[in-house]
């Protein structure tokens, strides 16, 4: 018998080390403007929308909606095969940046664009907190 | 935005038009092509555009041509095999947009004295790589993770491109009403248009219940909404106007062309549901003096059955949101209203990253066709390029002379 690989983890770019290592604390924390006060996504060490360089991570809400979404019915990965259909969604948070992420805690079947999310993490082990959304509560 | 941030709108050289035509056009093989490579192939294709125009290698100056992404300099290893020492010649690299993009390159170089005949092609030989026996199958499944992004990707289990377009029609199917059923008269209409045509790589009839029932990849699509595998080349050769007059074949004029990325990124803005088709084609219409309700036939670059539902609202064909209902009315068929994707397109003909829309638009443009394929009396082709990173574009209008 062989053995399930393992899902892939992230490997951090030296520019998104302060996201992943806030996952870990179990906070959402994106690069915010000290200029112009917006947040981006992905972490890059240069403001997009006014090229500042001045910028620090901030922990935002955690929670957004539903802006698109697909279901993986193929594997594409051996990692994956028991997890097929997966949703992978791109969830818009309230700060304004869109993220990639999975949906956890409801068939695949009931997402739908424009629903409420919150943030959840998924431990995957004692150094990678991956961030991952679920229907906001109530 | 402020007024230095936005771009002012770009007037497309008129003096342009009409300056040049492609004179000769050609494929290799398609489909499945065992035992060649694309480099095979690219030579294979471009010996047969030039037999198609009547001209020897020597009398190429130009090298526009692509392969697979991998391939480093591409372009230098086909004019090595041609024998040519090319004046003009580079490898672009914006995916899809890429093809279209060369044949824009090669007009503004032939007018500014840097070329005088510009041999563009693309190649490629996915199937083989990919699926041509085990050894490849498992190979190309199993790369390592060092080939993978690395971060804010993989760790979700998101790769491919059909997740990436997938996106999109989700969007669309939210806000107008899109369906399944939409998407499914594309892939349905351009397989009974690859049944017309003796080289697609599909040879089956396609019925809307068999596109329901074909498994589902990453919903919303399913296999009949991708795009082939293939292994395949194309080929067009540009030159003046003047000069194409002495060839044996019709010229076919080059009226206008445009481009635009949409490089904020394709989960940008509205990105995924407003394509930069937008402006290219707005840019390739005022060059050509055109606009959608003089257009013939469209070719259109369908690596995903909503990528062209979505173009043809961007191209101005119907309005935004209604491609579901223009698409269902039977439209894009051989004698509908706007004849499109003639040759069987990427889902169904061959895919080469655009490449084979251009020859269709070229060959459409000719009237040279049995009339079982021939768009009746079409004076006027657009064809499409996407590609990059989902948001790169490319629009060419060709007329006859």
């Amino acid at each position: 018998m062989t053995e399930t690989p393992a899902k892939p983890k992230p490997r951090p770019a030296p520019e998104s080390l302060p996201y992943w290592q806030a996952a870990k604390e179990h906070r959402l924390a994106l690069p915010k403007c000290e200029d112009c006060a917006q947040f981006w996504f992905p972490p890059s060490r240069t403001c997009p929308h006014c090229l500042s360089t001045n910028f620090s991570f901030q922990t935002v809400s955690g929670r957004g909606k539903v802006f698109s979404f697909v279901t993986f019915h193929r594997v594409y990965r051996p990692a994956f095969a028991g997890d097929v259909p997966y949703v992978v969604a791109l969830v818009e948070l309230e700060e304004g940046p869109r993220v990639l992420t999975n949906i956890l805690g409801m068939s695949h079947e009931d997402v739908c664009c424009e629903m409420p999310v919150e943030v959840v993490f998924d431990d995957y082990d004692e150094d990678i907190s991956v961030p991952k959304f679920r229907p906001l509560a109530g | 935005m402020n007024a230095f941030t936005q771009s002012p709108q770009i007037e497309p050289s008129r003096e342009l038009r009409d300056t040049c035509a492609i004179v000769g056009t050609a494929t290799s093989r398609l489909g499945k092509v065992p035992g060649t490579s694309s480099l095979d192939l690219m030579v294979e294709a471009i010996r047969n555009a030039l037999d198609d125009a009547g001209l020897k290698a020597s009398d190429v100056d130009g090298v526009l041509c692509r392969g697979p992404d991998d391939s480093y300099s591409h372009h230098q290893l086909v004019a090595e095999r041609l024998g040519v020492n090319a004046r003009f010649s580079t490898t672009l690299t914006n995916g899809g947009a890429s093809q279209i993009m060369s044949v824009a390159l090669a007009v503004m170089a032939i007018r500014f004295g840097m070329a005088n005949t510009v041999v563009c092609g693309f190649a490629r030989d996915t199937w083989s790589r990919t699926h041509a026996n085990e050894e490849v199958r498992v190979r190309n499944e199993t790369r390592p993770e060092s080939m993978l992004a690395r971060e804010f990707g993989p760790e979700y289990g998101y790769y491919g491109a059909t997740a990436a377009h997938a996106f999109g029609a989700t969007r669309h199917m939210h806000l107008y009403g899109t369906t399944r059923d939409h998407f499914g008269e594309i892939a349905v209409a351009f397989r009974e248009h690859a049944l017309r045509n003796p080289q697609a790589q599909m040879k089956k009839p396609l019925t809307m219940a068999d596109y329901h029932a074909g498994r589902l990849i990453v919903a919303p699509f399913g296999i009949y909404d991708c795009s082939l595998r293939s292994d395949a080349a194309g080929a067009v050769i540009v030159t003046s106007a003047a000069r194409a007059k002495d060839l044996r074949q019709p010229p076919v004029l080059i009226k206008g062309f445009g481009t635009h990325n949409n490089t904020r990124g394709w989960f940008a803005d509205d990105n995924m549901v407003v394509t930069a088709a937008k402006q290219a084609g707005e840019a390739a219409y005022r060059m050509a003096g055109l606009g959608p309700q003089d257009v013939d036939t469209a070719q259109i670059y369908d690596c995903f059955t909503y990528m062209v539902l979505t173009q043809l609202e961007d191209y101005g064909f119907c309005k935004k949101g209604e491609g579901g209902p223009f698409v269902a009315s039977g439209a894009l068929r051989l004698g509908g209203a706007l004849p499109c994707n003639t040759s069987g397109g990427q889902l169904s003909e061959s895919h080469c990253e655009g490449m084979l829309q251009i020859v269709e638009g070229v060959r459409q443009m000719r009237h040279t066709y049995p009339d079982h394929r021939q768009v009746k009396d079409a004076e006027i082709a657009l064809i499409s390029g996407h590609g990059g990173n989902q948001v790169c574009h490319s629009t060419l209008i060709l007329g006859r002379a």
